[in-house]
């Protein structure tokens, strides 16, 4: 009899609180503050007392729909209100239709795309990576020693991640650089209960958007701070020199890409790469061009405009003239190959024959930057190379 | 052959048939031991959770479409090469696949390559509905021709040109567009039998049964179409509506199985041939379950190879069926020195 009372002044109690703290979820959603994002186009984050939300609005070009992610701090103490707390809280996030609910900080995660790499290394949370697709691409030494360690697992290839090997490993989290729903192994891995999060870094066109997406991750960590500082930091190195650069009257003409069979393809006027050209003073010749990215050109057109062209940058994989000489004739034509003016990303590898600019230059536009204003105005730069370098004979 | 014998056979593919389903079950990139493949298939306790999952929600699905993919693929083979009397037709030889490489071609690279917002399209279910569109209009085109051009052999000329139409245009799109999309279409294109939803599986296991279904009440045609047009007509068979009832059935059983798994090859055009070495008849009546079973096996096999058990690597099933089949048709036509047809 006792007992029974008990219990149901439990039950009771425990209705009550849980009506008063709904109402208190409730109050909080209205006093939401916005996190800082100033370049990124594709994300925001809005930060309540007891949770925050990320919204991906661009997760692929042309997306219709918007990607809500509720993250949810793990609380420490174990203390039992805070349970119940959390569970109401999640149910109204449930009800306000969000894509997935996480406890943060993240312990275990898988990415897909190199470029996420740097943000998880930058934020000392390299850690928690425990599976990626084709491990070859990475290069990070960091990454590349915990891949030496077995401390990552290789789940197959992006486009048909291994299923059954990413269900046994059991992620926190899968963050994906795809389109929605054309990745059926992604598909079914949410089924399975994995959240999948779309990160859009790929599809801003701004170099410093994309390096914004580090505040993606930190909130996923509850890194909020040291990612505003790590931005700000690179933000204030990219602006300062591309302030300084802007008095140099003299911008040295630059022609980009190269050929695939007989298609000449650049970067177009819109892309970041274009736009970093542009920053370190650069007259990259196809900026009138529109959209993000790249462009096929015939051989006969890059030729024409481009004949006369200061410098050359990026022509794909190329790491010497011999081999471009070689390759196709066509490209000792140009006068930057004649004066010995072509640069290439090539030839910083990481271990496993990954390029080091793919992984880590959306990260880093300063550094891309300072690369780029080297090349075109050697005068103002005194460090070495971090991306780029000259092509061998 | 006597009706025993015939039952024997038949044992004997069941038999196989039932080996390769618990293969297939059994092996993939997790390795799980047999008696938890067993416990989950009938749900008692299972050491890990993970693996329960595994089998029940990743590796049956998969079993059951390979089955269906198998079979189905190995049905419109049969049905394509009888009505049109050549030991080449396949279940693709009236477009479908193409039609379907088509609408996911305009899916994934249209979006670059014309500019066109495939938006409305978007989500889980864009990319099948993308492709049976595509089969589906090609189909209408077929049954189109088909009540107009009475000579069958013209028909399989048709829909050859209408390949290569499609391809064609497929081509071009895949010319203009990003290294990605074209990544992600060509992925398509290596099949996969993996991945479905149980409301996948769903779709595809009633177009099956439909398609089957019109199969049966196609038999007695099918025997006389053997036996040439002319003859078909003077038997009593009620000629175009039989044709266009064995078309309808092989574009069902094909375009729905090209829409969920992406287009396989190989397996349509040999298991008929692989079975008429086995069984020799030319009745209906025997080869279709014949071929039902025959064409599950062979592709439960590919499956299993396709996963590479215990590798994270899974290779493309289209690639595999034609690796595993092919030198065994060849071998079984050399050894043989004639083609039963």
């Amino acid at each position: 009899m006792k007992n029974t009372t008990l219990f149901l002044i439990g039950i009771l109690s425990l209705f009550i609180s849980c009506k008063e703290k709904s109402k208190k979820v409730k109050n909080n959603e209205s006093q939401g503050t916005s996190l800082s994002i100033d370049y990124a186009n594709g994300f925001s984050i809005k930060q309540y007392t007891n949770h925050t939300i990320i919204t991906v609005t661009e997760a692929f070009p042309g997306a219709q729909k918007e990607f809500k992610y509720a993250l949810i701090p793990r609380d420490s103490s174990g203390n039992n209100t805070d349970i119940e707390l959390s569970k109401t809280l999640e149910e109204t996030l449930k009800s306000q239709g969000v894509d997935a609910i996480l406890k943060t900080p993240l312990n275990t995660v898988v990415v897909t795309s190199t470029t996420h790499i740097p943000s998880l290394e930058m934020l000392g949370v390299a850690k928690t990576l425990k599976g990626f697709p084709n491990l070859d691409y990475i290069s990070s030494p960091l990454s590349r020693k915990r891949i030496a360690n077995k401390e990552i697992i290789d789940l197959g290839q992006n486009e048909s991640l291994n299923t059954e090997l990413t269900i046994e490993l059991r992620p926190e989290v899968i963050i994906s650089f795809g389109v929605e729903g054309e990745n059926k192994s992604l598909n079914s891995v949410e089924r399975a209960g994995i959240p999948v999060l779309y990160n859009g870094d790929w599809v801003e066109k701004d170099p410093l958007g994309k390096a914004e997406w580090i505040k993606f991750f930190g909130a996923l960590y509850g890194k909020e701070r040291e990612a505003d500082s790590i931005f700000n930091h690179i933000k204030t190195n990219y602006n300062l020199l591309k302030e300084q650069i802007a008095n140099i009257e003299n911008k040295p003409t630059v022609l980009s890409g190269g050929m695939f069979k007989d298609i000449w393809y650049l970067p177009k006027g819109d892309s970041w790469q274009a736009k970093v050209l542009e920053d370190a003073g650069g007259n990259y010749l196809w900026s009138e061009t529109e959209g993000a990215g790249s462009i096929a050109l015939s051989i006969e057109s890059v030729l024409e405009k481009g004949q006369q062209a200061d410098f050359w940058i990026a022509p794909g994989q190329y790491t010497s003239y011999a081999k471009l000489a070689s390759d196709n004739p066509t490209y000792a034509q140009f006068d930057a190959f004649k004066n010995k003016k072509v640069y290439t990303f090539a030839k910083y590898k990481g271990e496993t024959g990954g390029l080091l600019y793919y992984e880590l230059a959306p990260n880093r536009p300063d550094l891309v930057l300072r690369d780029l204003a080297k090349i075109l105005h050697p005068e103002i730069i005194t460090e070495d190379f971090t991306f780029f370098d000259t092509l061998d004979e | 052959m006597n009706n025993s014998s015939y039952s024997l056979t038949f044992l004997i593919l069941a038999l196989v048939l039932i080996v390769c389903i618990l293969a297939n079950l059994s092996l993939g990139s997790v390795a799980i031991p047999i008696k938890d493949v067993i416990a989950s298939l009938v749900g008692s306790e299972v050491s890990k959770s993970s693996w329960e999952y595994i089998i029940l929600d990743y590796r049956l699905p998969k079993t059951i479409t390979a089955i269906i993919a198998g079979s189905g693929l190995a049905v419109s083979g049969l049905l394509m090469q009888t009505l049109f009397r050549n030991p080449l037709a396949g279940p693709f030889v009236l477009g479908i696949s193409s039609g379907a490489s088509l609408g996911v071609a305009l899916y994934i690279l249209g979006g670059t390559a014309l500019g066109l917002s495939t938006a409305l399209l978007s989500g889980k279910w864009g990319l099948i509905i993308a492709a049976s569109a595509g089969s589906f209009l090609v189909l209408l085109m077929v049954i189109g021709v088909a009540t107009r051009v009475k000579d069958t052999m013209a028909l399989l000329i048709i829909g050859l040109m209408v390949g290569s139409l499609t391809s064609a245009v497929v081509s071009v799109l895949a010319y203009f567009s990003k290294a990605e999309e074209l990544q992600r279409f060509v992925f398509w294109s290596f099949g996969s039998l993996g991945d479905l939803s149980w409301s996948g599986v769903g779709i595809l296991a009633l177009c099956f049964a439909v398609g089957l279904i019109l199969s049966i009440a196609s038999l007695k045609s099918l025997d006389s179409f053997l036996l040439g047009d002319a003859y078909a007509r003077t038997l009593g068979t009620r000629f175009s509506r039989s044709r266009l009832l064995i078309i309808i059935a092989t574009s069902l059983l094909a375009g729905s199985i090209t829409a969920f798994a992406g287009p396989i090859a190989f397996i349509g055009l040999a298991v008929p041939h692989l079975i008429r070495q086995v069984i020799k008849t030319t009745r209906h009546i025997i080869l279709l379950p014949a071929v039902i079973m025959g064409g599950a096996i062979l592709m439960l096999i590919c499956d299993t190879i396709a996963q590479v058990p215990f590798s994270e690597f899974t290779l493309p099933i289209n690639a595999i069926s034609a690796m595993v089949g092919a030198p065994v048709v060849i071998w079984l036509l050399v050894r043989k020195k004639k083609l039963l047809f």
